[in-house]
């Protein structure tokens, strides 16, 4: 099953800082829902580890994190690969940056499609409880570049 | 479509179509034990938890496996990393498709053409093409090792677009199986009559647009399961496993593995149910094979957990139909036929595409139907393979034509239960010829009508719909007109190609007076809850004279100690015609040898001799000769122990003695497709009374009732649990039960949770009716019984089409549940389904 998200929100940051924030694996991976710990590989690869679950479903998923475009100050693209418990899923998510009175603005955007039993057993859960967590990031978001 | 113009086809005589079938038999009355409604010998093994089933066998050493299976329907496999679980605690080796690749033949196709271009591994190799479909295998010293390994095997996928659809695959946009370049698996045109004249002589023509028949299936109580164990020193293979249809798997495994078919061992004792869709687990019996190898000959278990069962092990076909067209006379009788008809087989035919001709066995269903053409194809999908599940490609059909004549007999305005009375094949037509040369051996399908709608209240519930539409409930009355076809002619595999080498159809049993008089029988069948050693025992019962309780029959299958023809296994409703035939025939032979021993000790003419209890038990006695009589044990002494005196003429009495029974088949006229393709006809008839709930849209059953007649009724008792068992799975079928897929290729009934298999909660109080058509064709009368056909799909299809047809609803299809009776109320209030029927009156036609 395929979800989409997507919004925008503005922060008194310079869009070269809201960049260097969001391509530091350092501070950009502990705002991941549920954030367990995480394993950098190189400058554009990581593992995450995030607790993650459902019902009786549950467990930790680890997550493939790849930075696949990086347009410094204007855009940065992840692209994620999880084994999580009764199926797959597979996440990319990008911000686009904008100057803006005062600050920047971020264009956020993604599409997540997640495959297996899991889309079968909680596949009506799924999309509210992926888009609370997406939000639930990118509140947290704000609140860093705050 | 092609338009061929064929001479009229009239019903051919019923000697002729007698004749076609083959020896004739006249009716028997029920026996001293045949017919009789004995309790199972079965019964106090299975209920006391006697039973053994594949997971109850615990062997020192033995090794578990479990699967990794994609959580993808459709994708490119880019690497599998097994290093991980290699390591885990307790781990003894892994597998994987590219390793299973190197040791294996793909499986052999049965269609041609492009069928045969598919490589069907047991394990995906390159690419995955079904949700579930195993990546590699983890073996390890316990299951639950195995489980935790599995999840530390890596595979990096790279999603494809699935082919979920009967429209998508036909366009060929995206392939299942590139090699075959389509996902067009077969394809042939069945055609029989004058469709062209039919149609231009027809007083109304009815066109009726898609329908569509879901996929489900039979969730027996234990899943597949398999021991395997590769013995390279005795150069063997032993499988013990619930496989249903060993001899089938046997033709599949060993070109495979790359051994002779004398090498593999297969057996099975108890098996929790099967219903068809054991056939086609082989391929998880050669991965388990392959492991046992690896492993230098440890036995290697598997037992598959209910998702997995849900996931990957087979289901029942889905079939959609398209561009039907219904010639009718102006008494609603139908004269002519023709329609598109797509099949979707998953992701791997397997045991497909016979069930491409199969469904012909009831091409008419219960009707007079002589100018038929019908454009049968098959596809290939991203789903879950199928197997022949209960009623296999037949209900499909009949489900089919129970739609044609209720949604007909509603245009034209004539009650359901009389546009099946006209429209019967009639008792007196008895044995009939199809079009497509089928011979209905006997029945009377009014008469069970006549039966069903007394048992049911018919009169009364009509008065009752009648005033509950005037509080505005939506009642409706269904009638399911159903056939259960039994002992198939494999010859019919020629149809769908030319060479393959199978044809006609055997069993083979064994009757012996063991060493110490005790009767054995063993059975060239596969039992798996129907009540085999139950009526064995009765037929040998029957021919020697003495009580079912002193016959042994050996329970379970052993290709090393049971006699057996290619053709054994159980399935297609055939065990009462070819089972019992081949154990009569021992049977008989046995006596036949026992009295020849017998008239030689008692210095009696075998005349003189009748067999029976005495008080030594089990006797070959003189007739109206007190005492002169030989018991058992003394018989089995003079052949086995004590045979010095045994005069010359008499060494070839083993007192063992085998018997193979031959059905009376030919091959079929692969150009015409036409040919006698089975050799019994047994038959349903269920009436439902159903309620729509109108805030729920959630459809009740408030009756039920069925008739059977599957001929000679062996054992009433067996014969009535079976009918209630198919009834709670059609039911099932109808209203709960659904392999669903999304457009990603996610099952969205992976667990029971989703499936909901009916339960008894969920059944109605059954009314049961039943009658006798003895067959001509079988030595006891008896058809086959117990698939069912899928009659409660049918029958509440014709239920809910009665209560929703004034709001404008089509039932087209085969599944219905509150959801889909709400978007069919939708559809119905758009307007949609006046383009799905259309009605032609012909003015010429009517004024004729």
């Amino acid at each position: 099953m395929e979800i989409k998200f997507g919004g925008d929100f503005v922060v008194r940051k310079t869009p070269e800082q809201v960049y260097e924030f969001l391509v530091d694996p350092n501070r950009f991976c502990p705002l991941l829902p549920d954030y367990q710990s995480k394993e950098i590989v190189d400058d554009k690869n990581f593992v995450v580890k995030l607790s993650v679950g459902i019902s009786h479903i549950r467990g930790t998923a680890t997550v493939k994190l790849g930075l696949l475009e990086a347009n410094p100050a204007k855009h940065a693209m992840y692209e994620g690969k999880a084994d999580v418990p009764g199926g797959s899923a597979t996440l990319r998510a990008g911000f686009d940056l904008e100057s803006a009175a005062g600050g920047t603005k971020v264009v956020w955007s993604g599409q997540s499609n997640i495959v297996g039993r899991i889309a079968s057993l909680a596949g009506g859960l799924l999309e509210p409880l992926a888009k609370k967590n997406i939000q639930k990031m990118i509140d947290e978001l704000q609140k860093a570049l705050a | 479509m092609a338009r061929k113009k064929t001479k009229a086809v009239r019903a051919p005589g019923k000697k002729a179509a007698a004749a076609r079938a083959g020896a004739i038999y006249s009716a028997k009355g029920p026996g001293k034990w045949v017919g009789q409604p004995i309790r199972r010998k079965e019964e106090d093994r299975l209920v006391r938890g006697k039973g053994i089933y594949v997971d109850d066998q615990k062997m020192p050493g033995m090794a578990h496996i479990r699967f990794v299976r994609s959580p993808f329907a459709h994708a490119n496999i880019r690497s599998v990393d097994v290093s991980r679980a290699a390591e885990a605690p307790g781990v003894l080796c892994t597998l994987t498709g590219a390793e299973v690749a190197g040791l294996v033949q793909p499986f052999i196709e049965i269609g041609p053409e492009a069928g045969q271009k598919i490589a069907d591994y047991p394990m995906a190799v390159n690419k995955v093409v079904y949700q579930g479909e195993p990546v590699a295998a983890v073996v390890a010293d316990t299951r639950m090792a195995a489980e935790d390994a599995a999840e530390l095997v890596e595979v990096d996928y790279e999603p494809l677009p699935p082919v979920m659809t009967a429209e998508d695959a036909l366009k060929d946009e995206t392939l299942v199986h590139p090699a075959m370049g389509t996902n067009r698996n077969w394809h042939g045109m069945f055609e029989y009559g004058d469709v062209e004249k039919a149609f231009r002589n027809a007083a109304h023509v009815v066109h009726i647009g898609r329908m569509h028949f879901h996929r489900f299936s039979s969730t027996p109580l234990e899943n597949n399961g398999v021991i395997a164990l590769w013995d390279s020193k005795a150069d063997r293979i032993e499988f013990w496993s619930n496989n249903t249809f060993p001899a089938f798997a046997a033709q599949f495994l060993s070109p495979a593995l790359g051994v002779r078919i004398d090498q593999i061992h297969m057996k099975s004792f108890d098996i929790g149910g099967g219903f068809g869709i054991k056939i086609t687990n082989y391929p998880y019996m050669a991965l388990c094979a392959l492991a046992s190898r690896k492993l230098g000959g440890k036995q290697v278990k598997w037992t598959e957990t209910r998702t997995e069962h849900m996931l990957a092990s087979a289901h029942g076909n889905e079939r959609t139909f398209y561009d039907t067209k219904v010639a009718l006379d102006k008494n609603g009788v139908m004269t002519a036929l023709e329609s598109r008809h797509v099949d979707d087989c998953g992701a791997y035919p397997r045991y497909e595409p016979l069930g491409c001709v199969i469904w012909a066995q009831v091409l008419p269903g219960a009707y007079r139907l002589r100018n038929v053409r019908i454009d049968m194809n098959q596809i290939v999908s991203n789903k879950c393979p199928v197997g022949p599940n209960r009623g296999y490609s037949r209900m499909q059909q009949l489900w089919f034509m129970e739609r044609v004549l209720d949604i007909c007999g509603h245009a034209l305005g004539i009650a359901t239960d009389e546009m099946r009375v006209r429209n019967y094949i009639r008792k007196s037509e008895m044995p009939y010829e199809t079009p497509n040369g089928c011979v209905y051996d006997s029945g009377d399908y009014a008469g069970m009508l006549a039966l069903g709608k007394k048992l049911i209240g018919w009169d009364a519930w009509k008065k009752k719909q009648a005033a509950a539409r005037q509080e505005g409930r939506w009642i409706g009355i269904g009638i399911g007109s159903t056939l259960d076809s039994g002992t198939n002619n494999f010859g019919q595999a020629r149809i769908i190609n030319a060479g393959a080498p199978f044809s006609g159809q055997s069993k083979a049993a064994l009757a012996k007076l063991d060493i110490y008089g005790e009767v054995v029988v063993s059975m060239g069948s596969v039992p798996q809850g129907q009540g085999h050693e139950t009526t064995a025992a009765q037929t040998v019962a029957e021919v020697l004279n003495i009580p079912p309780d002193l016959v042994k029959v050996k329970p379970g299958f052993d290709t090393e100690q049971n006699v057996y023809t290619g053709h054994t296994g159980t399935y297609a409703s055939q065990f009462a015609v070819t089972g019992l035939s081949a154990i009569n025939g021992a049977a008989e032979k046995l006596k036949k040898e026992m009295a020849r021993l017998a008239a030689w000790s008692l210095k009696a003419k075998e005349k003189d001799l009748e067999f029976g209890v005495g008080e030594q038990g089990p006797e070959v006695r003189v007739k109206g000769k007190k005492g002169k009589s030989i018991n058992y044990w003394a018989l089995a002494n003079i052949v086995n122990v004590n045979n010095a005196e045994v005069p010359e003429e008499l060494w070839d009495v083993t007192l063992n003695c085998r018997h193979v029974y031959h059905a009376p088949f030919h091959v079929p006229d692969l150009q015409r497709k036409f040919g006698n393709l089975t050799l019994t006809y047994a038959a349903q008839i269920h009436l439902a009374v159903v309620e729509v709930d109108r805030e729920t849209f959630q459809p009740k059953i408030l009756a039920y009732a069925c008739v059977d007649d599957c001929g000679r009724a062996i054992n009433p008792r067996i014969v009535q649990g079976q009918v209630h068992g198919c009834t709670a799975h059609g039911i099932g079928a109808a209203l709960m039960e659904n392999c669903a897929y999304d457009a990603d290729g996610n099952l969205l009934a992976s667990t029971f949770s989703d499936y909901t298999p009916i339960t008894a909660m969920n059944m109605p109080d059954l009314l049961y009716g039943h009658i006798e058509s003895p067959s001509p064709f079988t030595f006891n009368g008896a058809k086959g019984m117990g698939e069912g056909g899928a009659a409660p799909v049918h029958t509440i299809s014709a239920a809910l089409q009665d209560a929703l047809y004034a709001n404008g609803v089509i039932i087209e299809e085969s599944h219905n549940n509150g959801d889909s009776i709400y978007r069919a109320l939708e559809r119905a209030r758009a307007g949609e389904y006046a383009a799905m029927v259309r009605v032609e009156h012909r003015k010429a036609a009517r004024a004729r």
